[in-house]
């Protein structure tokens, strides 16, 4: 029955159209929504998850990457006496002032790495590289940051929290969840330079490197057990629990979870509404149909085929404006994440909100008695 | 001649207690091959209640209904529709046309339903709509159409597929005179050319010249 559900949606086009808007209106909704919010978390475990690492240990309590707190650095000692352990190194993160040319300042991440292993080091680079960092005040910052801070050219000179520091290089597609610029710098400059900000002998992470990922859990466990200060985690558990904080504990999770039901409500509401509408309209003609021999199936397979059309249709045209108004929505500085799999989902959470709405249609039609069709 | 369709002693009562109506009382009646069968009977005496009931597509209070001789009052509702699409052609007072469909695809629709291979639908569809005179009009939507191309349509549709029984509630009821004899003769040509049993309800004196047999209805009960 596909044939006469295409004859009749390509004959009423008006209600075609309002069922499309719906659908798009969802789509759209919908699609922003989680790829905003997945851009959002990509954004906040990138550095996580771009450090080769496979365990990460922090001071007790650490909720996500960008609020660590120092612990003493030593402690790698620890980590590396492990026979597990291929290598481990040290990451600082901490927060500072970069005064801007126009007199203001403005606040960036700081990201110490080893310049000798490149641990930590911004892991795409537009140009420079990240050795350059090594022995003296220097410093890359990511290209997005251009915004804020104005030109950046390499060689120009910033105060950063009241001391110089040459930029050398410019990185790409470091962003952190709290979209203050990323700047990275050598690890030893932090402590040398920047002392106020975090104390001689301290760090904010150290990660490792296992020969032998089977033995993660083991290995995990065994460091709980030696460095009872500290929380040690395996790269997934930190990227999860990064995760959970801004979701569940900032209550940001449910803003957007909440805006994309919504989306899929409205646009439910209209598909059903159009669905109905169009059902009560045709009733006469699916009483035809059954007192001409067809069941109440071959009648459910013609609405559900118009609805999954409208579907299809109406998530392709979505889709489309999503992918048209990307570039303009990651110019303004928001990021969103997409993938085949993002597409495929939200496809199938759309078709069975459609599917759902034509329920009450479906209804009519299973109570309508074919004697109907003998009343004028 | 071989009967095809018979009803024996059916009633039909719509509604319960007080209010209750006694629409068919007790009617047996036969419909037989190569015939035109008419009923009249003035409105409300039971008519269109009784033609749903021969066309399985109402249940009698009491009573039976066969077709070839199997009774088919007994048989679950899932039996129906598909006894419908095997026996019966319906041709209904207000067209019943699909108006998103053009004539011949309304043809092709029951086609469809009916048959499992799809194979040669259209051309077949169009072979019916130049049997009853509407071969030049096939590619109309019904709002384009007149009132007697319609009902052509409408016998069209229900001759599609074969079936052995056409049933027409005042298939005339909504044409002028000239278009209602033509239509009339159409019905009964068929019952003559192509052996099938036809039963129409009507009001029209001209069908009561044409019919092969009349049963006149009263009070929902056959008048000797
Ligand atoms: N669905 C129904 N519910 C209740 N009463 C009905 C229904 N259909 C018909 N009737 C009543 O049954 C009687 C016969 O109706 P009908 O078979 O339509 O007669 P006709 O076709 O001869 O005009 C009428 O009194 C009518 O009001
Ligand atoms: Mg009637």
């Amino acid at each position: 029955m596909l044939w006469l559900a295409l004859k009749t949606l390509i004959h009423e086009k008006g209600r075609m159209v309002i069922t499309l808007t719906g659908i798009i209106f969802s789509t759209v909704l919908t699609l922003t929504q989680v790829s905003m919010y997945l851009g959002m978390m990509g954004n906040a475990t990138a550095v996580i998850r771009h450090v080769n690492a496979d365990i990460w240990v922090m001071s007790k309590n650490v909720q996500n990457f960008d609020f660590a707190n120092p612990f003493p650095e030593d402690r790698i000692n620890r980590v590396r006496s492990s026979a597990d352990v291929v290598w481990a190194d040290r990451l600082i993160l901490t927060w500072g002032f970069l005064k801007l040319a126009g007199g203001g300042q403005e606040q960036v991440q700081i990201i110490g790495f080893n310049p000798d292993t490149g641990v930590g080091a911004p892991w795409e680079m537009v140009s420079g590289k990240p050795a350059d960092v090594k022995g003296g005040r220097y410093f890359i910052i990511d290209k997005t940051a251009e915004k804020r801070l104005g030109g950046l050219t390499l060689g120009t000179l910033w105060e950063l929290n009241e001391n110089r520091f040459k930029l050398v290089g410019l990185s790409q597609g470091v962003k952190s969840f709290t979209t203050a610029p990323v700047l990275f710098m050598a690890y030893n400059e932090v402590h040398n330079v920047l002392s106020g900000l975090v104390r001689q002998n301290q760090t904010s992470y150290i990660v490792a490197k296992l020969k032998d990922r089977a033995r993660m859990q083991e290995v995990v466990a065994g460091l709980r057990n030696s460095m009872k200060n500290n929380d040690v985690l395996t790269t997934e558990e930190f990227v999860n629990k990064t995760v959970y904080y801004w979701t569940v504990q900032t209550g940001m999770g449910m803003g957007f979870f909440l805006t994309a039901i919504l989306g899929l409500i409205v646009g439910g509401a209209i598909v059903g509404q159009t669905v109905y509408a169009n059902t009560m309209e045709h009733l006469r003609e699916y009483g035809t149909l059954k007192a001409l021999g067809a069941r109440n199936s071959d009648i459910y397979s013609v609405i559900f085929s118009q609805v999954a059309i409208s579907a299809v249709a109406g998530f392709a045209a979505g889709s489309v404006i999503i992918l048209f108004l990307r570039g303009g929505i990651e110019k303004a500085g928001v990021s969103l994440y997409l993938s085949p799999v993002i597409f495929g989902s939200i496809f199938c959470v759309i078709l069975v909100t459609c599917l759902l709405s034509a329920f009450f249609s479906i209804r009519k039609v299973r109570t309508l008695d074919p004697v109907t069709v003998f009343r004028t | 001649m071989t009967v095809i369709l018979e009803a024996e002693g059916v009633s039909k009562i719509y509604g319960k207690g007080e209010n209750s109506i006694l629409a068919v009382d007790d009617v047996s009646l036969s419909v037989r091959r190569n015939e035109m069968l008419l009923i009249m009977g003035p409105s409300g005496s039971g008519k269109t209640t009784l033609l749903s009931i021969m066309g399985c597509i109402l249940h009698p209070t009491s009573g039976e209904v066969r077709i070839e001789g199997k009774a088919v009052t007994g048989l679950h509702e899932d039996a129906l529709p598909d006894i419908r699409k095997q026996y019966f052609g319906f041709v209904f007072q207000a067209f019943n046309l699909f108006p998103s469909l053009r004539a011949v695809e309304n043809v092709e629709l029951v086609l469809r339903l009916k048959k499992t291979d799809k194979t040669g639908i259209r051309a077949e569809a169009l072979e019916l709509l130049k049997k009853v005179g509407l071969g030049k009009r096939s590619h109309f939507y019904p709002a384009d159409m007149s009132g007697g191309e319609k009902q052509r349509v409408a016998f069209a549709r229900a001759l599609a597929g074969d079936p052995p029984i056409i049933m027409a509630d005042e298939p005339t009821a909504n044409l002028d005179s000239r278009t209602g004899q033509d239509v009339l003769k159409l019905l009964r040509d068929m019952s003559e050319e192509s052996h099938k049993g036809i039963v129409i309800v009507s009001h029209d004196p001209k069908a009561e010249a044409l019919a092969h047999r009349v049963v006149f209805l009263e009070d929902g009960r056959i008048r000797s």
